[in-house]
Order: structure tokens, then sequence, then C-alpha cells
């Protein structure tokens, strides 16, 4: 074998537990076999053994290195062998990749959160990010967005983001069922009822594709500018290098020069909404 | 870089000799053209010198079709590999700057780096669409390669580029210093008759820095229209020098296969939603392009295009990409 460190090459990591979030939607609770520290917003190749990886940000907090939670939903070819492991199998592990949000540049800031379906996934790692460094921060506000109730994840996140200091959290559906007694509406509705100091703020913005585009739009008319709006750029990602090809965007790769970037970046790139 | 002279017999006997300690692929004459094939002592007599490019470009000595990544093997022996054209030699260039990369070095192909010696050819002749001069790419080496093989009658003359080359013709025996100012100035000459004819046949194309405007420029008709032949068979990215994507596939024992990919197959940038950026021909066809000639140029500093006009040979559709890009200019 080679010598050098094999950037191809994954790490085990044990599956220890299973969450279903979602009828479409679970997280992985993976230790590591081997030492693991990550970004918040960089993301990981994961691997079903023998069957395929695909690159998922991880949800859990940079600051916890001995495990590592990362949701998952059921929407291809290999996270539909994913919904099917079970507790102490091992997953490969590759990462973590790509440029991550820039928590520190969000110090002395307000900083609005727009999420929708399983883009609360590396919003949750952000959120306890920048928990971590509430201090530094003037106020956290997420706004989300689920097509119904029951598609909403980490339910007990919202109770608990509520009774942080600086943090409020807002959630609405597309469709309410009978128990719901929230807001109806996409999540971009959201935005209309909180206060902010539009001067010292930045968007994020982390969904489904049609979501990435409308939210934008949204923070663009409400006053933000480009270089305020943060996005989580999704794309295929399948070495996670820089090398394959695959994420191309315009002349970046979404795996390295991403997957964060500002809309300011960004914005004269074809095709980023699709 | 100065050029050294050995007789071509002994340059044969030598290839043999080396065939001991190296493995030697050279671009040889067959009936259907030039290509290379792994040297043995019955084709040292085919190898091609001074001809234009072989029908193969040279990153498949890099970047195999298939390899196993997490587990593959190193190199037997080291590597020789005689006739490389310049278009090539500038190809791995860009090869280079995304394989050896700061960030990810990928070993493996280090490795074939490390051990591969280049010894590149003169073009004294052009194909009908080889266009390098058009990119800035001249039709001989003077950087990147190790050495350059020109054969001049019965001699083979050696132009030394790299430390590596003058390390490896230290080894040598029977290798002279080239007095004979005749034959240097009769290379010259052969050099700029080939350049200048370069530049003739393809005085309509359009230099590098100046497509990438018209590519990004370009309306959806002129894709369209050369796009209709397409069928996406890919082999324009399989044969040009510097199409390097790849997909990881997975085996048993957290193996990965890395097998090279192309943007023209469809799919190619599907997501696991089922959304495909590149889910039109035409805008599959239209990305090569932009990756080519826009895209890549703002990211890498050697060139996306050398000017081999492999692409344009290898199209079953009959597309060239040089009609177009004249077109576009107009």
């Amino acid at each position: 074998m080679l010598k050098q460190e094999n950037i191809y090459k994954p790490i085990k990591a044990k599956l220890t537990e299973v969450i279903d979030e979602s009828p479409l939607i679970k997280t992985f609770i993976l230790i590591p076999e081997e030492e693991f520290a990550f970004g918040t917003g960089q993301f990981i190749e994961l691997s079903v053994d023998g069957i395929g990886e695909a690159p998922f940000t991880p949800s859990s907090s940079p600051h916890v290195t001995e495990k590592l939670e990362v949701t998952v939903m059921k929407t291809g070819y290999v996270t539909e062998y994913m919904h099917n492991l079970k507790p102490g199998v091992f997953m490969g592990i590759r990462g973590p990749y790509g440029r991550g949000y820039p928590v520190e540049k969000f110090f002395g800031k307000e900083v609005i959160i727009l999420g929708g379906g399983c883009g609360l996934a590396p919003i949750r790692s952000l959120l306890y990010a920048l928990e971590h460094v509430k201090d530094n921060l003037q106020k956290v506000i997420l706004c989300y967005g689920s097509k119904t109730p029951s598609d909403c994840i980490y339910k007990p996140l919202f109770s608990r983001l509520n009774k942080i200091e600086k943090f409020e959290a807002y959630r609405t559906v597309d469709k309410a069922d009978s128990e719901w007694d929230g807001p109806v509406g996409v999540a971009t509705t959201l935005l209309n009822k909180i206060n902010i100091n539009l001067k010292n703020s930045v968007a994020v913005v982390c969904g489904p594709p049609i979501m990435m585009k409308f939210g934008t739009l949204k923070f663009l008319e409400m006053g933000y500018t480009d270089d305020q709006i943060y996005l989580s750029m999704e794309k295929n990602m399948s070495c996670g290098l820089g090398k394959c090809g695959h994420c191309m965007m315009g002349e970046f790769f979404v795996c390295k020069d991403g997957p964060v970037f500002t809309y300011n970046e960004i914005k004269n790139t074809p095709d980023i909404w699709k | 870089m100065h050029y050294l002279t050995i007789n071509k017999e002994e340059w044969d006997k030598t290839i043999e000799q080396l065939l001991l300690s190296y493995s030697i692929f050279a671009a040889a004459s067959n009936e259907f053209g030039i290509d290379y094939e792994l040297v043995n002592g019955a084709n040292i007599a085919r190898i091609a010198y001074n001809r234009a490019k072989p029908v193969t470009s040279l990153k498949s000595f890099f970047l195999p079709v298939k390899e196993n990544v997490t587990s593959g093997q190193l190199l037997e022996k080291r590597r020789i590999i005689i006739g490389v054209p310049n278009c090539d030699v500038c190809g791995l260039k860009l090869l280079d700057e995304i394989y050896l990369d700061k960030d990810f070095d990928d070993i493996y192909y280090r490795e074939r780096r490390e051990n591969t010696l280049l010894i590149s050819v003169d073009c004294f002749e052009k194909q009908l669409h080889c266009h390098c001069t058009s990119y800035d790419v001249l039709p001989w080496a003077v950087a990147d390669a190790d050495l350059a093989a020109i054969q001049i009658d019965n001699q083979i003359v050696l132009r030394v580029i790299s430390e590596k080359g003058q390390e490896f013709i230290n080894q040598l025996s029977l290798v002279e210093v080239l007095s004979d100012e005749t034959i240097i100035s009769e290379i010259d000459k052969k050099h700029l008759l080939a350049e200048s004819l370069l530049l003739s046949d393809n005085k309509d194309l359009p230099g590098y820095k100046q497509t990438g405007g018209l590519v990004n420029k370009a309306g959806k008709e002129v894709w369209m229209k050369y796009s209709s032949h397409c069928v996406s068979c890919g082999a324009c990215a399989t044969i040009c020098p510097t199409c390097s994507c790849f997909l990881l596939i997975d085996k048993p024992g957290f193996e990965k296969i890395k097998q090279m990919d192309a943007c023209q197959y469809p799919g190619f940038e599907r997501v696991a939603g089922g959304e495909d950026a590149l889910y039109e021909l035409a805008g599959r066809f239209r990305n090569r392009y932009m990756c080519k000639y826009v895209w890549k140029p703002e990211k890498f500093s050697s060139p996306a295009c050398t000017g081999c006009g492999r692409c344009i040979e290898a199209c079953i559709g009959k597309i060239s990409k040089n009609e177009l890009l004249i077109e576009i200019a107009k």
C-alpha cells in the first residue's frame, strides 16, 4: 500500500442509532473509528459498503467530535439503502469537504435563517455552532417551513431554541392537518413577521432548490445586499475533492469552492437554481 | 536546453536495452496510422518520429479508464513514453493542476507522473484537424516534457528539456553533443514550416482567449444546430487530452473504483431528487465548450484545449468543433 494519505479512502464509522424524523427522513448517529472533526456547513461523503456514497452535511454540532449525526432523506438509490440500515453496521466517511458557514463573520450581527424540508439538517448544525458563540451574536432567528406538520424534522428543536437567550424559532407548513394550529404558507411568509435590523444582519438559506430561489429573492426584496445572503448549494458531488467534475456550477466546484456561497459570488453563474 | 545526437541504430539498441529496467511505450506507425504501443523488440523500428500526434491522447497513461483507488497497485517498473506530441504535453499541465492540487493530491496520479519519463516528438507535419498554434501551443515541446527525439536521416537528435531528461541521458553511452549547426538550423526550419502550415490552415479559427467570449455569448440556435448530430457517446471527452471527469463507484470492503466519466453522458449532473441541470442535449453539448473555453480558464492557468483536434476526429456525428467556433466568430 501507498504510504501517503489516500484522498479516496474512507474511514469507517459505526452506526449506533437510527432516529425516525419523518416518514422520509432519518437521522443516523455514527461513531467514527478515527478522529473526525468538521466545520459547520462542510459536507461529508457517506457510504454504504459496496453500494455507493452520497454527500451530506452533518446535522450535529461541530463542537461534538466523538459522534456525528447525519440526517438523510430517502430520495435515491443510496439513501434508500441507508434507510434500511440497522444499528451495528459500519458506514464509510470521507471528508469533511468544502467551505462551510463562516461563523466568525457573523459576529456582532443578527443571523436570519430560512430553511425548508431536509434543509434543516445543515441548519441544525449551524444553530449548534451559533449557540456555542451566542455571546458574540445579536440574535438568531430561524424560519422553517415543511410540507405538512408530520414532515417537520427535529420537532423538539423549536421549543428548545425558543428557550435560548437571543434565539427565536418559527414554523410554518404548506398544508395543515387537524392538529396544526400554527401558520400555513411557504417558509418565506414567516419573514414578514420578524423584526430585523437589516443593516446589521446576514441571511442564510438552505432548503430545496425552489425555496433557495424564492428565499433569495425574498431577502433581496427585503433589502438585503447580495453579499449578506449565504446559500448552501446542492449538487451531485462524487469525489468531494474538486476533481471529478460532477458538481461543477459554472467555474465553481461546489464541493471545494462551496457548498456555502454568498449570493454575490454565484449570482452570475448559470443554472444555480437547478 | 541543448541538443545531443546518437546514431539511429544505436538509439534503437539503447531502447531495447532499456526494456530491462523500464516499461516503454511509444507512438508507432501501424496500418491505421500512429498510436501508442507497448514497446518490445519487434516494434522499435516502427516508432514514429517527426510525425503528428498518435490517435490516443497521453492522459490514458495517467488516468486509466478504470482503476481501484483504495487498494490499487503501484507501477511495476518505471516508464518511458516516446512520441508524445506537444499538444498532449500541454494537456498534462491541466491534469497536474487538477490531480496534484495543494489540497488534494491524488497519490496514484502522482506516482505515475513521477515515474514516467516523457520523450516528446517534434511534429514536422500536421494532420487535418490539428490546430495547436491557434491556442499558443507549438508543434514541438520546449518545456514540461523531459526530452524531445527528432530523426534527421540516420541520427536521432535529442533536445534536453528537463533536469530529469538530463539525468536520464547521463546514464546513456554513445550520446554525443550535437556540433553540426546545419542540423539545428534544419530542425528550426522544419519547426517554422509546421508552424506556418498550422497557422495558415487555421487562419479563421479564433484564439483561445477570444473563443471564451464567443462561446459565452453564442445563442441557443448554435448549440441546437451543432448538437443535432450528437448522440451523447462521449467520444470527444474520452479522447480529449484534458477532459478528466470521473465517477467513484463503491465495491464491498469500502473500496472505490474511479472510472472516467463525461459531461456528455445523460445524467452526469443529476442529483438524487431528480433535478438535472444538463438534462437537455443542447445544454450538455454547450457545457463542454463552456468548460473548455470559459470556466476552466477562470480557475486554472493551463489551457483546457490544446488544439489536438481529436474530438473532431472521434465524433461519429461528424461535428466539427472548429466549424462551430469559426461560425460564432463571424
